[in-house]
């Protein structure tokens, strides 16, 4: 037997792939987890009220969704209501993070598999190459950076965010600071939109070179957001079937009845699935489950992407496109949002803290994020973090099998497998700090 | 054009995310490793490492031992590399062996018995606190410019006013929900140190309402001194402003959102307390 290992990088945290062979047949094709700091253990006897403020550190790519998480879970506990203000406020906040993940993840992460180069900051010698690349990341930056300023404006700082608090936001935001987050979305909306033309023509003459749009099996897909147009914030998971039915949805604390987790011995990150059947969260997920995008721009692009790939849309390549969809209605619908006053001063409701369950849900950019604590005598007795990326791990370890099959055969291994594996994994956009937190 | 290394350790990448917002390095400085950003599998000779996460598996120990040989300087960045950061809370006895339960899992790298900061491993030439230090404070790092100059405390670069007949009898725990706008947090009854907190952050958390939670450690006056010291002058700070008893203060001290923070340059988790020396500190 044969065993070969991939590391892995253009993704968050430390993994890698491990494919075992034996005469040409490829025998398991595993995706591990290599890091792990325990949060769901030494947060036990951290005093409640902290919780927001310790758990963003379990992902500095993805903290403002731990931070909304874990402040929904101390408010569903509590029995608090956050005032629409804030609600409106934290909207904005899953927005900045969706641009800036989007955009990173977009046009940091994969686009150099579309442009054959190792990273987006490496310095290339051909002088036409090294213009495309400069150009990109220019903009790319630009583009993310909004995300990030959003975030700030609403969330105080754009990583561990802290406005958030139980029962609202600590504070409004001021019409000058809203003027200028709006002036830089409008800024990168245009760039982005053309950064996502061009990504887009460029994963075609990657398919045409490739011949597969990564070519695995259809699967259920995951997400919470609301029926008709995205809603982040959204209380119930939805899933769709493989056929593109709308099936089961739960709320954050019946997740145990659908949704069944197994540790693995082989890597920190343990994996989920449907009752037993792969399902798929991330921006391909939502980009299926949702009617329309309900902003101008993000509904053109998503009118093309059904038109050339259906609904519900498969091939693993397509979760790029649909980040990019979701990328400019995520500048779209912040703008909308930045429209509305945000300065009044109910931004928050008084709570009184109680001992009890609390289950917090957000979609964050790889999909359904819940929280879920038992708080003692005003401590953390018990912590769950209920992990997008680890809804994705069996989708990701049967993907990787049909890229090894497709690529290792009895004369050998083609060495495009290498690249193919990057590929399969990026698609997905894991986050391992989250997942082995 | 000076060359440059990010060794991510064990941690959550947040420092990484700070820096992709400080851009304009990219033009002038050449990033040749960063697992986040670029395929490059090993560290080539660079002028410039930068260190983030903590030393938790033996695979980040090996990475950290081989990777600061190429390097002529060396940075730790972020409260991880400095002290162990949030891993810190996990090296409670209790925590520890649940830790332990997890490490048959195979051909995965085994946890060390302690989660370390990344100089009981290897010297460091410089020391960028702060979770994550800011894209400012990136720059500052990457490009040093002459006149960059760090307020001493964060109290120092905050817009709140102190208001003297503003006496508050006991602190109100972290997450109220109504912050006044303008008014010192200490007046308002939270338990904010940012009035010895090293500054250079331009006040982001308490401008925004959060209590400064002491990320970028001691101020330069407490630095070198064991974190006693520290506690005491932030003891006297609200014995001067507010009536709340000392008792309270002292246990909210050592909750964990704050004693992730406050011991980073001295009587850290180590049993060397050799405390780091200010000069190197940004």
């Amino acid at each position: 037997m044969v065993t070969l290992t991939f590391p892995l990088s253009r993704i968050e945290g430390h993994a890698q792939v491990v494919i075992e062979v034996e005469g040409g047949k490829v025998l398991s094709a595993r995706f591990q987890a290599t890091e792990v700091r325990g949060f769901q253990h030494f947060v036990q006897g951290v005093p409640a009220e902290q919780m927001p403020v310790i758990v963003p550190r379990i992902c500095g790519v993805c903290s403002t969704a731990h931070h909304l998480a874990s402040v929904n879970a101390l408010e569903n506990a509590y029995g608090v209501t956050p005032p629409p203000l804030a609600v409106k406020i934290r909207e904005l906040l899953l927005l900045g993070q969706l641009i800036q993940n989007q955009a990173t993840s977009l046009f940091i992460f994969t686009m150099p598999d579309t442009l054959g180069v190792k990273g987006m900051f490496e310095r290339l010698k051909d002088p036409d190459l090294e213009r495309v690349r400069t150009s990109i990341t220019g903009q790319a930056l630009k583009v993310r950076k909004a995300g990030t300023h959003l975030i700030s404006v609403a969330g105080g700082q754009f990583i561990h965010p802290v406005k958030a608090v139980v029962g609202g936001m600590t504070s409004g935001i001021a019409p000058e600071e809203v003027a200028v987050a709006c002036a830089e979305l409008a800024t990168s909306l245009p760039l982005a939109c053309d950064l996502f033309d061009s990504y887009w023509e460029l994963l075609v003459s990657l398919k045409k070179r490739i011949d597969t749009w990564g070519d695995d099996a259809p699967a259920y897909y995951i997400a919470a957001t609301a029926e008709n147009q995205p809603d982040y914030g959204s209380n119930i998971i939805r899933l769709m079937d493989p056929d593109g039915i709308e099936g089961d949805h739960f709320t954050a604390h019946e997740f145990r009845d659908h949704l069944i987790y197994e540790e693995t011995d082989y890597s920190f990150a343990g994996k989920t699935s449907y009752r037993g059947e792969v399902m798929r969260a991330n921006s391909l997920a939502r980009v299926n489950l949702v009617q329309r995008m309900g902003t101008p721009r993000a509904d053109e692009y998503l009118d093309r992407f059904r038109e050339a790939f259906g609904r519900p849309a498969h091939e693993l390549l397509l979760y790029d496109l649909a980040r990019g969809i979701e990328l400019v209605y995520a500048l779209e619908r912040a703008m909308e949002i930045l429209a509305e006053p945000l300065d009044k001063d109910d931004t928050a409701v008084p709570h009184t803290p109680r001992d009890g369950e609390g289950y917090g849900l957000v979609e964050a950019p790889r999909g359904p994020l819940i929280h879920h604590y038992r708080i003692e005598n005003g401590l953390i007795a018990k912590a769950e973090f209920v992990i997008p990326t680890v809804h994705n791990v069996m989708a990701i370890e049967r993907a990787l099998r049909v890229a090894a099959e497709r690529y290792i055969t009895p004369e050998g291994v083609n060495m495009e497998l290498e690249q193919a594996v990057g590929r399969v994994v990026r698609a997905f956009d894991p986050c391992i700090a989250c997942a082995t937190h | 054009m000076q060359r440059f290394a990010v060794l991510q350790l064990t941690g959550c990448a947040g420092c990484e995310v700070s820096l992709l917002n400080a851009e304009e390095w990219v033009d002038q400085h050449e990033l040749v490793y960063m697992p986040l950003v670029t395929s490059a599998y090993s560290i080539p000779e660079v002028d410039l490492l930068l260190v983030t996460g903590s030393v938790q598996t033996d695979e980040d120990l090996y990475k950290l031992r081989r990777a600061v040989r190429r390097a002529k300087k060396v940075v730790a960045v972020g409260t991880c590399a400095i002290s162990g950061g949030v891993l810190n809370l996990g090296d409670r006895d209790e925590i520890r062996e649940l830790f332990f339960a997890e490490e048959s899992r195979y051909h995965l790298p085994k946890l060390l018995p302690r989660c370390r900061p990344i100089d009981t491993v290897v010297s460091v030439d410089q020391y960028l606190p702060g979770c994550p230090p800011t894209p400012e404070l990136f720059m500052a790092l990457l490009f040093d410019p002459p006149d960059f100059k760090i307020a001493q405390t964060v109290c120092e670069e905050c817009d709140r006013k102190k208001h003297k007949k503003m006496r508050p009898a006991h602190l109100i725990g972290f997450q109220h929900g109504t912050v006044l706008p303008d008014i010192c947090l200490i007046n308002q009854g939270y338990l904010c140190i940012g009035v010895s907190t090293r500054g250079g952050c331009r006040a982001l958390c308490t401008r925004a309402g959060q209590p400064c939670v002491g990320c970028r450690g001691a101020s330069n006056a407490f630095i070198e001194k064991g974190s006693k010291k520290w506690f005491a002058t932030i003891q006297r700070i609200f014995s001067k402003m507010t009536d709340i008893p000392a008792h309270e203060i002292e246990a909210a001290l050592r909750s964990p959102q704050l004693s992730l923070f406050l011991s980073q340059f001295s009587d850290y988790a180590s049993k060397e307390p050799q405390p780091r020396l200010k000069a190197k500190v940004l």
